[in-house]
Formats: C-alpha cells, structure tokens, sequence
C-alpha cells in the first residue's frame, strides 16, 4: 500500500513540476504513464502496478545510461564526430551502447565466461544459483557461459556473411551502373530472379543440398574459393582495361582467391562456411539493388559526365568519383543488411539447420530450452530477447544514419 | 487593435523577421520587412535568389515552410486580422478563399491524381461559397477570359495532360475561384519558356485588372515586372534595399544596388568577324541527324562552323535540339548521320575512339554548378586532374598550375586550394568548373548555358571573364543559351534552332537587325524589355491571339526567308 | 486504355520467365549435390546394387534435361512425384498443409493490413510528435525481433501464465470456425505484429515522401484542413508504395510463417518443408520450394499491376 502511495505521489510531483516548467513533452510523458498506472492499478491491482513501475523504472535505466555513453562518446571523439554525436537521439546512443558491450562480450568471451561452451557442470535444467547465475540448459551446461560464447559465435558468423554479400553486392552494383548496357540490365535481372525466392525458403533449399551436419570440408572449401573468384573477377571487370593486365590480374586473382579459401577452412568448419556463403549469396542481390540505385543517382551527375570525356577508366570513376559520394547510404544499408543476416541465421539456427551443436549459439539455445516455457521459466526467452536487442540495437543507429543523411526532411 | 482600419490598405507588413533552420541555429532569413499593398494594387517584389523573396511572399499568408519560423514581434496584418496571432484554423479559412497562391511550377503543383476542375472547385466548394456545378461553370468562364483553348472541356483533363504554359493559366484560374482580395504570384513563368511566357503574362494582367485584385508579383527577371507591378519593392539578402512606383524605379533608381541591377545589361564584347585567309574552321558540325536510342529524330540536318577565337551562340527554346548539338560534338551522342571536323579532319564520332588529344581540344563547362563539381573532391584536385591526367603534372609542378588556373579564374589560391564545392557560393563554382575546363589546355570550349543558374550581377562576371579568356588564350566557345540578352553581349555569331532544325545563323549585327526569319523575330519580339508598356505595345500590335503557342504554330517552316538569310 | 493492357501483359509475362528460370534454379541446384540423390539418401554404406536400383527406379540414369522437362510438365499438373522417405505422393503430404499455411496467413492478413495502413496515415499525420517518435520505437523493436521471441512471450503469458488461448495450434477434425480462429490465434498475433510494425512503417514514409510535394504545399495553401490533405492530396498518389508495401508484407507472411508454425506446432507446409530439409527428401523439399516461389511471385506481380492500375498517368493517357 505504501508503495501505492508513494508511486503516485512521485509520478504527480513530477508532471506537475513538468507542467510548471513548460516542458510540454516530459509532461505529456509522465501524465500519461500516470494515467495508464492508474488504469492498471485499477484493473490488475498491485502486482500490475508494480509491473508497470518496474518497465517505466528500467526504461529510465536505459534512457539514463545512454545519456551518459553519448556524453561518454562525445568527450573521447574529435571535434567533428563529437558534433555529429550530440545530434544522435537517446534511441541511437541506447543502440550503439548495446553494440558496444555485445562486441566486449563477443571479443573477451572466455575471459568473462565462467564456464567453457560445451562443458557439462551440473544436471540438466539446473535452476540458478551462486555459480551459475542463469541456471543449466538441457545438458547441464552453464546458460550464462553459452549466452557469451553465442554472442561471438551468432555475431562473427552474421558479420563475415554481411561482408561477403556487401563485397560482392556492392562491387557488382557500382560496376553495373558506370558499366551500364546490357551487363547492367543483366545484374537486374539476375537479381529480380534471386529475390523472388523468399530468403528463408532459399536458405533452406542450399541447406539441403550442401549444409547441415553433413557438409563436406572439400566441397566448403571449393564454393569459398568459386565464390572468392566470382568477387575477384568483378573487381578485375572494373579494373583491367587490356589483354595483359586481364592476364596478370587473373593470376593474382586466383592466388588471392586460393589464400582467402585457405584462411576461411583453417578459421570456421565446413557447415559454418556452408552458412556463411549460402546467406553471402541470398543477401547480396538486395545490396547490389541498392548500391545500383545510389550510384545510378551519382552517375547521371554532370561531373561524372566530365570525367568520362576527360577519358578517365572504370576504376578511376568508381573509386574517386562514385564511392566517395555513395558511403553514407552504403554505411546504413549495411547496418540494415546485418539484422536480415542475423536475423536469418538465428532463425536458421532455430530450425535446427544452421549453427550446429555443440558451438553456442543464440538461436539453438531457445530451441534446445524450448520445453521450459511450458513449465512458465523465461530461461529459453534470454537468448532470443539477446537476438531481439543486439537486432534493435543496430536497427536504432541505421535509423539515426538515415535521418541524418537524408537531411531534415519534415 | 486600437488604430484606425484604413479600408484601402489591404496588406500590412512590419517588421516581419523569418528564421530558417540549418547546422542546429536558428539563421534569420528577412531581418525586418515593412511592406504595405493597397486593393487592387500589384506590387512586385524583385531580388536575387537568397533575397528572401518567396518566403515574404509566404509569410503574406501567415504560412512558414517547414523549418522556417516567424519570429515574435512580427506583424502581418491583412484587412484588420493580424494573422501571426491567429490560430491555424482562422489562418486557414483565409487561404484559397480570400488570399490565393500561385506556385512556380504549375506541371508540380497541381495534384496528378484529380483533374483540373476538381482542384479548381475544391476551395469554392469548401468554403460554401458556391454549389459544385455552379463553380465548374465559374471555372470554365475564366478559362475563357484567360484564353484557355477548349474552356469548356479543359478542365475535365489531368494535370499531365495540358501542355506548361496552359496548366499555368489554369493555376491562376483556380487562384481567383473565390475572387480573393490577394493573389501572390511567385514566379509563375520562370519556368516557361519566352514566347509562351508572354501569354502567361498577358492573361494574368488582364484578370488581375479585370477583377481588381491585388497582387504582389515576385520575380528576379525586371523587365518582367516592369510589365506587371504598379510598384516595386527591391530586396537584398532578407532587407529591403528600396521601393517606388514602376516609372520612377526604372528612371530614377536610388541606391547604388538597384542601379548596379539596372546596369547589368550593358556589357557587350567586341564582335569579331571570321578570318578571310581561308584557314579551315576549328569545329564543323556538317548535316548532322541524331537521336536517342531508336526514339524521334531529334536533330535534322544540322550544320554550322566556330572558328577559332570565336564565340557562337546556339539559340533557341526547349526542345529545340541546342544541348544535344553540344552532346554530339563532345561525342556523349554519336550522330545517326554527318559528322563533325576539328580543324578540317573528322572527329570520332564516340568519346571512347577519341585520343586524349583529341578530348583536351573540346571541353565542356556546365549549367548547374552544382551537379558539375564532385562534392566530395578538394577544389585542388577538380582542377589539378586535368592537369595531370593529360600534361603528366605532379608535385610542385602540379601545385604551381593549379594556383595558376585559380589566379586566371580570379579566386585566391591559397585560401581556395583545400576547401570543398558544397562551401563555396554559385558564381565561385562555376569559375572552377571553368578552370578545371581550362586545365586541359583546350581550344574549343562548350558553354552549356552557364549562366541561366546565377543571379545577374554573378553572371555578369562570369561574362566577362569567359571573355578576358577567350581574348588571351584565343579560346572558341559554343554558347547555348535561351537567353537574347546574353547572346547581345557575349556573340559574334549566332545560330537559331527550332525543332532541331537550324532557321537560320550569320554574324551578330546582322541577326539583331531585321528583316529576320519569322521565328527569330518571335523569339526577338517575345523577349521583355524594360519598357512598362512593352507588352501593353506587342499585344496592340499582334493582337491578343497571335502571341506566344499560337504564333509559333503559325510559322511555315518553308518560308522563302529562310533560304534568304542564311550564310 | 491500350497503354495498360500491354503493360500489365508485359508484367505477367516478365513473372512468367522470372518463375520458369526459378523452377530451373530449384531443380539443377539438387543436381549440383556432391554424389547424387541416391548416394544422399541411401549413405556412404550402401551397396551398389541398392545404388543402381534405386537409381532406376529414380530416373536418374536418364539426363538431367529430360528429367527436368518430365519433372516441371508434373509440377504444372500439381502433381511433384513421391517422397523418397516415406514413399507417400507429395502432394498428398503437403496438399492440405498449404491450405492451412494459406489459412492462417490470410487470417493475420486480414488483422494487419487495414490496421496498420491506418495507424501509417495516423502516425504520418503526426509526425514529429511523442505519438510518432513511441511508434517508431515499438515498431523498430518488433520489426528487430525474431518471429519465435515474439511467439514464446505469447505462449509464456496469453497460454501458459494467464490460460487465456492454447499455446499449441494443433487442428482437428470437426472444429467450429470460432474454435479454429481461437486456436490459431496466438500464431495468427505474433505475424500480425512482425507484419504491422513493418507496413505502418512503410505506409508512414510513402507519405511522408510524397508531404513534400509541392502540390501538397499547394493544397495547404488552398486553405485544405490537414486531414484532408493526407487523405484527398497525398494518399491517392501514396496508393502505388502502399500496394507494394501490402505485397511486399504478405510474401514476407508466407515465409515467416515457417518459423511460427514450428513455434506452435502447427500442421502447415513450413513444417513440412523443414522436416523435409533436415531428412533431405528433395522431391518435397523442390516442392515447397516452387510453390513459396510461385506465391511470392504472383504477389509481386498482384503489386505491380495494382501499382499500374492506379496511376493517374496511365489510367488517362494524353
């Protein structure tokens, strides 16, 4: 009951004090959290109000904290990016410190992690206590330690495939739109193709064909080094202008393309580079949509037009004249790109046919667990609400970027 | 309100300051505006771009765009409401019934998705004035009065289906649907072309006069509102530098500002004839026919000689086929059939066949500055890769030109050799993309209406510099304009177009004496003059239904004066 | 009215060879498998014979081409050859698990689409405003969230915490239509949330887009209440992105349904389809595939020829 009185007073002191200061908005802020408490209380009593004052409680936790990492951030950075940083909005500052503490997580995961990914410390379903401080999973394996090493696993996969398609998107995008002609109209349609299998659908069709807990390491080895090929030879369209720099580029092509299959087998096993390029290759027809459709906006501009009768090459074009004006929607695209990707794979994950046990993961672990929602435990929800906020954590700043960079349009 | 209502002031505007937003500050864009129109007055209000003028014209109807806002202490008083204290509601039963806007661009702002009647009626209908048939009855005798073709039917088309020049008419139609008691006008022809422009002006001032509405007519082109305005308000970067009833600005202007506006058309190169000693022509474009990609010819039988040293303007309105004559000449167009000499020997149809000789000897300077020069790349670079790319420059060699080229464009090198397009002003921009032209070292260059985007004064100099340039590096230029009273001071040949035909071409002084070729002398004719009553002469001359689409069409292209007059 | 015929018949065409090219794509994909078909199902342990056998009675000792020709002759008949698992017709197993996929997509379609084209002109309307900025967050955070978290906080709260709907979406012969709405509710709700943050989203900056305008300065200009220059000025030209961000969301439907049946356990063609992928039964696996493909297809082609249809300029031609 005290608590009841105590909880209301607080919220009316404040919007009345809002009101006082003509600070519309936090007024129109906290008058409605009072009356929505007040609804709640009527209709759920104090168990639901308590709820409500524990969501508004920790909304303000957020809110506070991001207020600090912004100010943090713009006391460390130049003068420059310290102006642009005042300008982000709570949400963005909220997102880039949820980024920022994932990648601490990802990077320093066994430092931090108790327990090692796969070790088994206790029975099954062990419900929290002292040392494990999320409980057990289905196996006995600390929840906490996976939820760490997950947040490398998930996060480094999503990331490498996000590079891949934005390598290959990207470059075949700038090429088709200073190229033009028919291998542009060739690009379009080829993408038109690849879009309308719906991704997920796609996924699962190459999964079962090459991926899983099948896959073979030759034949991981041998698509990484096709796909690393395919991007090379992109590159040298754009770059070679005659026969003998065709030849050498070729060659160094292939021998980059040969170290590039040799890094990825000696760094992820065979169903993880299955996955990586499998997403590489769903995502990459929407990056080079995009990447066509901003360059094309840069191209038909006069000082391109300049350039091309000054006699400059493809390259030349693409590198000083096209990507310096195109980096900022790029920037946001790949924020954007990272979520589908991150999103996919954890679904991917969830079915069972992406990241395969025993490495940590976020999206298998809600599988794994999913017999203890039954039972009324959030357990299984930690990882997927870890999915949900890195997602709308990234989602935040892309939101941010392309506010700023389509200026202040209403 | 205290004071006496004067019911002959319409419109009273003190003090009005307006704030726009930009880089997180509030900048004042008018800094304390007085302004006072009368019934049935029309003032002008005329000023360079950034002068702030379409904002007041705004503000007269209580209206900020976005991210502009009226500072408090502003008053705007119309018939007795002070409009900056009344809410949004009472602002808005005012607009469209009792002050109407005409917009600049009518093709934009008439609604794609209603037909034209539809928009027209909207504000009478609202507002109950009058019933919906009998305001399409209302909206097809206005039609008439502003010699609309086809009043009855017109107005049952959409937007795209009416030609410019018409869907203008038909905007200040909808204007005077409610027969407000101000109409503002905001450059309602700087977008048409001269010869339809002037049947624009014809039929606003005539309803405005009819109806004795005020107005208050904003432009930048004088002579334009020397036709329309009973007085004129000149204004500078948000202050008003003066005002006077027409007859006395044009004599008798007072400050230096406005006399310096009056002067600007004064400037005239010498003109030079061609050399008599036989030696080829620098570009000959011979019997040239183009087209893009399968579509209607768009050049027919194109032919014209620059020589060196010279300057040749290519006249002629939109769609005339003027830009892509300079398309085929830098060879962005390979032409369907004909070709173009350099100095005697064929040039390559394609850019991409072309030496990098061959490219330095033609080059290219651009309308829109803006879209010219690559944001992103230092001012040194734009103009140093020119340099480098053909001559092989570098170092301190490279350095040493770019500071050159900056001191012959009249821009001081250092304080201009790192900064970036975006933060220069429009007349600094187009001196660099004449440098970055004149870096290549050419000798013919393409002058693509350069002009067109600059405020007067700015173009002026432009002007002048291209000609210091072409008298001491003995540069030929191809000038495409629109705009005669460029051609008057910069040409010494000069080429019509119309329907990518050439009507006819010769020396200056010929071409600006008559007799002319019946085209030439509509576009001559069609150009204002500073005159007040040059229109009200014109009209009494041709005749109301002889100007402007109508007088065009009457052309007969086979007219023996054309063969007559060409070189 | 010419103008539009050819133009919607160019479009149909275009889907036409756009779903041809895919159906190539799905079929040549299973023939790109290290081994074959054969080697996958039977394993490294099989004998030859069994290989052979198998393999003849799989056609595979005929060429692919002709394979492919007999194969999409069938497929245009409904008709997709039997499971190498379980040896049943494939389009028995997933004949009438489409149905009920179709089923429950059209039910959060039905929810989602006015609703939230309705909350976009709303939020558009307000744009700017606490309203607008709250929306935009919630609606990043569910659009941010994968479609099992949103369907287990259901399940943990409207099913197991407060008993208020069944939390496993299993059918059975002879329910009512309410009983049927009721069970599928809880799957039904999580697509409609996932859907609705993106359409009101998109539905929001179509008209925002089109604010700017200056017809729609022109309007405001003419004394038109704001209401009024959304819904008469702005949304008839806002119609075209709103199509496409409708279709654009209902293919999206069709295949986050996938995730959501497993959620719930629902009998759909998403569960088959991902039983099929983990025991490698490629005669249903090329199946879901080209039928997902096809409805995506037909609702991109259903976007665009809507998108045709109400454009002034194409309506009324000059």
């Amino acid at each position: 009951m005290i608590f009841v009185i105590l909880y209301f007073a607080l919220l009316l002191l404040l919007s009345c004090g809002a009101a006082y200061y003509n600070q519309r908005s936090a007024f129109l802020l906290l008058f409605s959290l009072t009356l929505v408490s007040l609804v709640l209380a009527i209709i759920g009593g104090i168990p639901a109000l308590r709820f409500v004052a524990i969501a508004a409680g920790m909304l303000l936790a957020a809110g506070m904290m991001s207020y600090a990492f912004r100010e943090f951030l713009t006391a460390l950075a130049s003068d420059e990016m310290a102006k642009e940083l005042r300008t982000a909005p709570l949400t963005a500052a909220f997102g880039m410190f949820v980024i920022f503490v994932v990648a601490i997580m990802g990077i320093f995961a066994p430092a931090i992690a108790p327990y090692g990914e796969a070790e088994i410390v206790s029975q099954a379903f062990a419900p929290p206590d002292n040392n494990m401080l999320l409980g057990a999973d289905q196996l006995g394996r600390d929840m906490f330690s996976r939820i760490i090493y997950g947040a490398r696993n998930t996060v480094a996969l999503a990331l490498c495939g996000t590079v891949l398609a934005f390598i290959l998107g990207a470059m075949a995008g700038l090429l088709a739109a200073t190229k033009g002609g028919y291998f542009d109209g060739f690009m379009g349609r080829m993408a038109d193709v690849i879009m309308s299998i719906p991704s997920l659908i796609f996924a699962l069709l190459m999964l079962s064909i090459f991926g899983g807990s099948l896959a073979s390491p030759q034949t991981s080895s041998w698509l990484l080094f096709g796909f690393a090929v395919v991007v090379g030879l992109l590159f040298l369209a754009a770059a070679a202008y005659s026969l003998v720099s065709w030849l050498v580029g070729a060659a160094i092509v292939a021998g980059v393309a040969f170290a590039f299959a040799l890094a990825g087998t000696t760094i992820f096993n065979a169903s993880e580079i299955i996955l990586i390029l499998v997403v590489a290759i769903i995502y990459s027809p929407r990056v080079f949509r995009l990447t066509r459709a901003v360059a094309g906006n840069v191209v038909v501009m006069d000082y391109i037009e300049a350039a091309k009768l000054r006699g400059e090459k493809n390259w030349y074009l693409i590198r000083r004249e096209i990507l310096p004006n195109s980096t900022a929607p790029l920037v946001a695209e790949f924020g954007l790109e990272f979520c589908f990707v991150f999103l996919l794979i954890a679904g991917l994950s969830f079915l069972g046919l992406g990241i395969q046990p025993p490495t940590a993961d976020w999206g298998s672990m809600v599988r794994e667990n999913a017999t203890l929602i039954s039972f009324g435990e959030i357990t299984p929800l930690i990882p997927a609400a870890a999915i949900a906020l890195l997602t709308v954590a990234v989602n935040f700043v892309v939101d941010w970027m392309l506010h700023r960079s389509s200026g202040l349009k209403e | 309100m205290s004071f006496k209502k004067n019911t002959d002031v319409l419109l009273k505007i003190r003090d009005l300051k307006i704030q726009g937003y930009s880089d997180e500050t509030w900048v004042d864009i008018i800094k304390g505006v007085d302004l006072t129109l009368h019934r049935g007055e029309v003032m002008g209000l005329i000023g360079e771009s950034g002068a702030g003028k379409s904002t007041i014209g705004a503000a007269a109807m209580g209206y900020a765009r976005d991210g502009t806002r009226i500072v408090e202490g502003s008053s705007i008083e119309f018939d007795g409401i002070e409009l900056t204290t009344s809410t949004e509601g009472e602002k808005r039963a005012l607009r469209g019934s009792r002050i109407a806007y005409v917009a600049q661009s009518a093709a934009a702002s008439f609604n794609p998705a209603h037909k034209l009647i539809d928009q027209h009626t909207e504000a009478p209908v609202q507002y109950r004035i009058k019933k919906r048939l009998e305001a399409q009855e209302d909206a097809i005798e206005l039609y008439e009065r502003l010699r609309l073709p086809n009043p009855g039917e017109i107005g049952f088309r959409y937007p795209h289906q009416v030609s410019g020049g018409q869907l203008q008419r038909a905007m200040t139609a909808m204007a005077m649907s409610c027969r407000p008691d101000l109409i503002i006008f905001d450059e309602p022809t700087t977008a048409l072309d001269v010869t339809t422009q002037i049947e624009v002006l014809a039929a606003i001032r005539d309803i405005v006069d009819q109806f004795n509405t005020a107005a208050i007519y904003i432009t930048h082109d004088l002579a334009v509102v020397a036709q329309m305005a009973d007085t004129i308000k000149v204004l500078l970067r948000g202050e008003e530098v003066e005002e006077a009833p027409t007859d006395q600005m044009l004599e008798n202007p007072q400050e230096d500002y406005t006399k310096s506006l009056w002067a600007v058309r004064s400037f005239t190169s010498e003109q030079k004839h061609r050399p008599t000693d036989g030696t080829p022509p620098l570009i000959s474009v011979k019997n040239v026919d183009a087209s893009y990609s399968n579509g209607p010819k768009i050049l027919d039988d194109v032919s014209f000689d620059i020589y060196q040293g010279m300057t040749v303007a290519v006249v002629g309105e939109s769609g005339s086929g003027k830009s892509t004559t300079a398309r085929v000449i830098t060879g962005l167009l390979p032409p369907s059939k004909g070709e173009v000499l350099f100095k005697g020997e064929p040039f390559p149809a394609s850019y991409k066949d072309r030496s990098k000789d061959q490219l330095r000897q033609c080059q290219m300077i651009y309308q829109m500055a803006d879209t010219a020069l690559n944001p992103k790349v230092q001012i040194s670079e734009i103009i140093g890769r020119p340099a480098q790319f053909y001559s092989g420059l570098k170092g301190t060699a490279l350095k040493t030109r770019v500071d050159e080229l900056l001191d012959l464009i009249e821009l001081e090198p250092s304080k201009y050799y790192n900064r970036y397009p975006p933060e220069l002003s429009g007349g600094q921009k187009q001196r660099i993309g004449i440098a970055r032209a004149l870096a290549a070292e050419p000798s013919f260059i393409v002058c693509d209406e350069v002009t067109s985007a600059l405020d007067q004064l700015v173009a002026e100099g432009i002007l002048r510099l291209l000609d210091r340039l072409q008298n001491e590096l003995n540069l030929a230029y191809m000038f495409i304009t629109h705009d005669l009273a460029t051609v008057r001071s910069i040409a010494d040949e000069v080429v019509v177009m119309q329907n990518g035909q050439v009507v006819e071409q010769g020396p200056k002084d010929d071409m600006f004496t008559p007799p002319h070729h019946p085209y030439t002398d509509l576009l001559l004719s069609s150009v204002p003059e500073m005159d007040p009553n040059w229109l009200t002469t014109l009209l009494e001359e041709r005749g109301v239904d002889n100007i402007g689409d109508a007088a065009s069409a009457k052309i007969d292209p086979d007219d023996d004066k054309v063969e007559g007059t060409q070189v | 009215m010419g103008d539009i015929l050819t133009l919607v018949g160019k479009r149909l065409g275009l889907g036409l060879i756009i779903l041809l090219v895919i159906s190539v794509i799905i079929f040549f994909m299973v023939e790109l498998l290290p081994g074959d078909i054969a080697q996958a199902v039977l394993g490294q342990s099989a004998t030859p014979e069994n290989l052979a056998a198998l393999r003849r009675e799989m056609g595979l000792d005929q060429p692919a081409l002709v394979r492919y020709f007999a194969w999409l002759s069938d497929a245009v008949t409904l008709d997709f050859g039997s499971s190498i698992v379980t040896d049943a017709r494939v389009t028995e197993i997933i004949g009438e698990r489409f149905m009920n996929t179709l089923f429950l997509a059209a039910y959060a379609a039905v929810i989602a689409v006015p609703v939230s084209i309705v909350l976009g002109v709303i939020v558009a309307l307000l744009r700017n405003s606490i309203f607008d900025r709250v929306a935009n967050v919630i609606s990043l955070s569910f659009i941010s969230s994968p479609e099992f978290f949103l369907g287990y906080i259901l399940i943990l709260y409207f099913a197991v915490k407060w008993g208020m709907f069944p939390a496993i979406a299993s059918l059975s012969e002879g329910m009512t239509f309410f009983g049927l709405l009721e069970r599928t509710f809880l799957p039904a709700l999580t697509l409609v949330l996932v859907v609705m943050a993106h359409m009101m989203r998109m539905t929001r900056a179509a008209i925002i887009n089109l604010l700017a305008s200056p017809y729609i300065e022109m309007a405001r200009l003419k004394g038109a209440p704001p209401w009024k220059v959304i819904v008469k000025h702005a949304l008839p030209n806002a119609w075209a992105p709103i199509i496409n961000v409708v279709a654009l969301n209902l293919a999206y439907l069709i295949t986050g349904v996938v995730l959501v049946e497993v959620v719930f356990v629902y009998p759909g063609i998403g569960q088959a389809l991902v039983d099929a992928v983990s025991k490698r039964d490629f005669p249903v696996v090329q199946a879901c595939c080209l039928i997902f493909a096809a409805t995506f297809i037909l609702l991109n082609l259903a976007a665009d020829v809507g998108a045709i249809l109400t454009n002034p300029r194409l309506r009324h031609p000059k």
